[in-house]
Order: structure tokens, then C-alpha cells, then sequence
């Protein structure tokens, strides 16, 4: 019974890391195009490259 | 903003401890209280510790302040001349260190984009860092700015998962309370970039729509032709290229009605690169030679629009223009040599040297060594595809059929890689 606990414990602590992971990975996707800037008119954002 | 907060802000700007502040006047316990928002200070004892402070309470002179703060808070939205920005902020500094306002707060949530538009992103993390710590006195208001302008730091630090987390808990706040119009289409254009970055089609047409309508009542036609550049690469992206091309063309005659040079550039690169994906090498060429030659231009924005030029002229065969064009692209990496995407610029112009030259020994070494392990870092997909084919082309040519699979496949995964995004 212990050895499921546990085992249902980790599998949790595991998934959670894997999502909390996967919600906070950076993402820098270079499709070649560029979007304005989100701040000044003047200002350009290109992607992927900063 | 409660006085207890503002004891607190101008404390901890001062770098005082409690201990100092209290001495003499109240118990660091009472202090402590009266920061934390759980007791009401006399007037005499807030009196006191504001003098200690050196804060003037004066209510008259608030209006003023307020009046000011508002115009500058708009000057980070509108005003090209960053002399003018720095001005009004110094002056507005100075009096908000010495009188007590209802704008303090606000000026203080406000310096993160003020620092953002000057590029100044470490002074703008160190001002996010030290109004974390009154951030729990925050009303709505201070919210919306300060989850906004957290957003633009993720934003311009490339983390977009977060920015929007960031966005959207400013979105909640709009409900309650009063903006507005052209600050709730700011966000809504603010929303509709970061979805453009994170690749989702279908909410930026969305935001992008609910902006322009903003926008276009409000006669701002710089972000009418931002948006519409938005919606550009978003039809493009699910194939519908004459909707495409009739918004870059809305963009440009915005742009060039208003004698904007950055949207005229940007729209000529967007274009130039939709045009490559249909595979008409000469249209793509003519909108890219237009991107290259402004120099009012961003750096970063030229040499994007010139790589995009050379790998057009190699994929067409033409490598005595895309030869001379490097001789372009290197004179404009010189000038960039001291910032952040210097290195990227020159493996890829370096590479291409290399690959037309015929030496081979140095373009391996260039796109194995240095290359490919930074587009892995940056998640460059695009590029990384274009290079790990390239390589894997020239392998098969030397009959080295091994490492050519090796970086067929390495491209076959990032590929799929991009497909399940």
C-alpha cells in the first residue's frame, strides 16, 4: 500500500514538474516574419532575435 | 494609494530601515502596522514620519502632479523623441520625491515601460523587483499597469508564455475599472503580437479585429498599420495570401501617409518573405531590396531583411548578387557589433561566404560548431531547418551519406517539431 503511495506521489510530483516546465519554457520560434513592436510605433520586434 | 504604502515605497527608496524611520517617533512594531495597512496613523505621527522622509504633503500641488504624470504616461505611447521622455521624468521625479501624491504609485508602476522604451531592461527588472514588495497594496488600476508592464519585460526578453500569463491577468482587471478606449486597444494589439509570436492564427485575427476597430476611431493609424501587418502574417501563415498581401498593402499606405520608415520596412521584409514561401523568387527579392536600404531603420530590422535577401539569391542560384549583398551585410554588422544579435547575424552571412566560395572545410565547422547549437539554444526552427538541410545537401554531394542522413533526420524532427507546435 506504502509502495503505491508513494508511487502515485511521485507520478503526481513528476507530471506537475513536466507541466510547470512546459508552461514556462521560453519560446523563441523564428518563422521569418516580423511583428511591430508591443511598445512605441517607431520600434520593431523581430523574432527569435533580440 | 493608502499613506501606510506610501511610507513604505519612499522607505525603502531611500533605503532606510524601519528602525531608522521609527526612532523617536513610533514604536518599529507601530511602524510596521501602519506599512502593512493594519492601523491608521494620527495625522501628526504621518506628519512626522513624512518630514523625516523629506515628503511635503501638499493637496494642491497634486492636481498638478497628477496632470503631469498623465501626460507623461502618454508620452510612453506616443512620442518618438526620447529626449522629451527623460526630460518630463526627471522633472517628475524630482517633485515626486519631495511632495506627497496619489500619482506616486502609478509613476513608480510606469518607470517599468519608461526604462523598456529606453532599453534600459536592467533597471526595469530592478523596478519590477522593488515595487514587488508593496505590490499586495496594489487597487485595480496599479494591477492592470503593473501585470501590463511585467508583460512588455517578458515580451522584450523573448519569454511569451509568460507575457501572456501576464496580459491576460491585466485583461481581467479591465472589467473593473474604468480605462480608456485607446488603453484597452493597446492591450488588445499587446495580446494580439505575443499570440502572433506563439504561433496562434486564429487569436491574433481576433485581437487584431477588436484593436483596429479602436484604432481606427481614434485616427491612430500607426497601430491601425500594425495591426494590419498582424493580420498579414497571420493569413499568410494559413495560406490566404490575397488577404495577406491586401493587408501589407493597407499597412504600407498608412505607413507611408504618415511618413513612417519602420512600417513602410517592415511591411516590404513581411512581404518579401511571403513571396518566398509561394516560391516567386522575383517578388520577394524586389520587397526585400526595398527593406534594406533605409538606415532610419533599426539595425536588427536591416539585417533581418538582408540574410532574408542573400538566402533568396543562394536559393535562386544568383550567388554573384547574393556576393554582393554579403559585402552590404557585413558593412551593417560591423555597425552592430556590440549588441545581443551580433553573433547570429555572422555565422548566417559567414556561412553563406563559405557555402558560394566552395569552402567547404569552414562552412562545416561554422554550421556544426557554432550554427546549429545556437539556433537549438533560440528555438530558431526556421533557420535551423534551412542550415541542417543545407549541410545535409552538401554531405550527400561528397558522398558522406552517413552524417547527410544525420542531418536530414535532425531537420525531418525539427520540422515535426514545428508542425505539432
Amino acid at each position: 500500500m506504502k509502495k503505491l503511495f508513494a508511487s502515485v506521489a511521485l507520478g503526481t510530483l513528476l507530471m506537475g514538474g513536466f507541466l510547470f516546465m512546459q508552461d514556462n519554457q521560453s519560446t523563441e520560434l523564428a518563422h521569418g516574419e516580423a511583428e511591430p513592436s508591443v511598445l512605441r510605433a517607431s520600434f520593431t520586434s523581430p523574432i527569435n532575435l533580440f | 494609494m493608502e499613506i501606510g504604502s506610501f511610507i513604505k515605497l519612499q522607505r525603502v527608496k531611500k533605503g532606510m530601515t524601519q528602525e531608522e524611520l521609527a526612532d523617536g517617533i513610533v514604536s518599529m512594531s507601530y511602524l510596521s502596522k501602519i506599512e502593512n495597512l493594519r492601523t491608521e496613523a494620527s495625522p501628526e505621527v504621518v506628519s512626522m514620519l513624512c518630514t523625516r522622509l523629506g515628503i511635503e504633503l501638499n493637496s494642491e500641488k497634486d492636481i498638478t502632479i497628477k496632470e503631469k504624470c498623465e501626460q507623461w504616461f502618454n508620452m510612453l505611447y506616443v512620442v518618438n523623441d526620447k529626449e522629451m521622455i527623460i526630460e518630463k521624468y526627471n522633472e517628475l521625479n524630482e517633485l515626486l520625491s519631495v511632495v506627497r501624491s496619489d500619482s506616486m504609485m502609478l509613476f513608480e508602476i510606469h518607470k517599468i515601460r519608461y526604462y523598456l522604451v529606453l532599453g534600459q531592461y536592467d533597471n526595469a527588472l530592478e523596478q519590477i523587483n522593488s515595487l514587488n514588495e508593496v505590490s499586495g497594496t496594489f487597487d485595480n488600476l496599479h494591477l492592470f499597469y503593473w501585470y501590463k508592464f511585467k508583460g512588455n519585460y517578458a515580451t522584450l526578453n523573448n519569454e511569451y508564455n509568460q507575457a501572456m500569463n501576464m496580459y491576460k491577468l491585466a485583461e481581467d482587471k479591465i472589467s473593473q475599472i474604468h480605462l480608456s478606449d485607446s488603453e484597452i486597444a493597446d492591450l488588445q494589439y499587446t495580446i494580439a503580437v505575443t499570440h502572433s509570436k506563439l504561433l496562434n492564427t486564429l487569436e491574433v485575427i481576433e485581437y487584431s479585429n477588436k484593436a483596429i476597430d479602436i484604432f481606427q476611431r481614434e485616427y491612430n493609424f500607426i497601430r491601425c498599420a500594425q495591426c494590419h501587418i498582424l493580420l498579414g502574417i497571420s493569413y499568410r501563415r494559413i495560406k490566404m495570401y490575397e488577404k495577406a498581401i491586401k493587408h501589407y498593402n493597407l499597412a504600407r499606405h498608412l505607413g507611408e501617409l504618415n511618413k513612417n520608415n519602420t512600417i513602410i520596412q517592415l511591411t516590404n521584409q513581411n512581404l518579401g518573405y511571403l513571396y518566398s514561401s509561394i516560391g516567386d523568387s522575383k517578388e520577394a527579392i524586389k520587397h526585400y531590396l526595398g527593406a534594406i536600404d533605409d538606415e532610419s531603420v533599426g539595425l536588427n530590422e536591416r539585417l533581418i531583411a538582408i540574410t532574408n535577401l542573400i538566402k533568396e539569391y543562394y536559393k535562386t542560384g544568383n550567388f554573384e548578387k547574393a556576393l554582393e549583398v554579403i559585402e552590404k551585410a557585413k558593412k551593417i554588422l560591423e555597425l552592430a557589433k556590440n549588441n545581443v544579435f551580433y553573433e547570429v547575424y555572422y555565422y548566417i552571412i559567414h556561412s553563406y561566404v563559405y557555402a558560394i566560395n566552395n569552402e567547404y572545410e569552414q562552412f562545416t565547422t561554422l554550421v556544426i560548431e557554432n550554427l546549429i547549437p545556437y539556433l537549438k539554444k533560440h528555438k530558431d526552427h526556421g533557420n535551423l531547418i534551412l542550415f541542417t538541410n543545407m549541410l545535409a545537401k552538401h554531405f550527400e554531394e561528397v558522398g558522406r551519406y552517413k552524417d547527410s542522413v544525420k542531418y536530414y533526420k535532425l531537420a525531418n524532427l525539427t520540422y515535426e517539431e514545428i508542425v505539432n507546435l
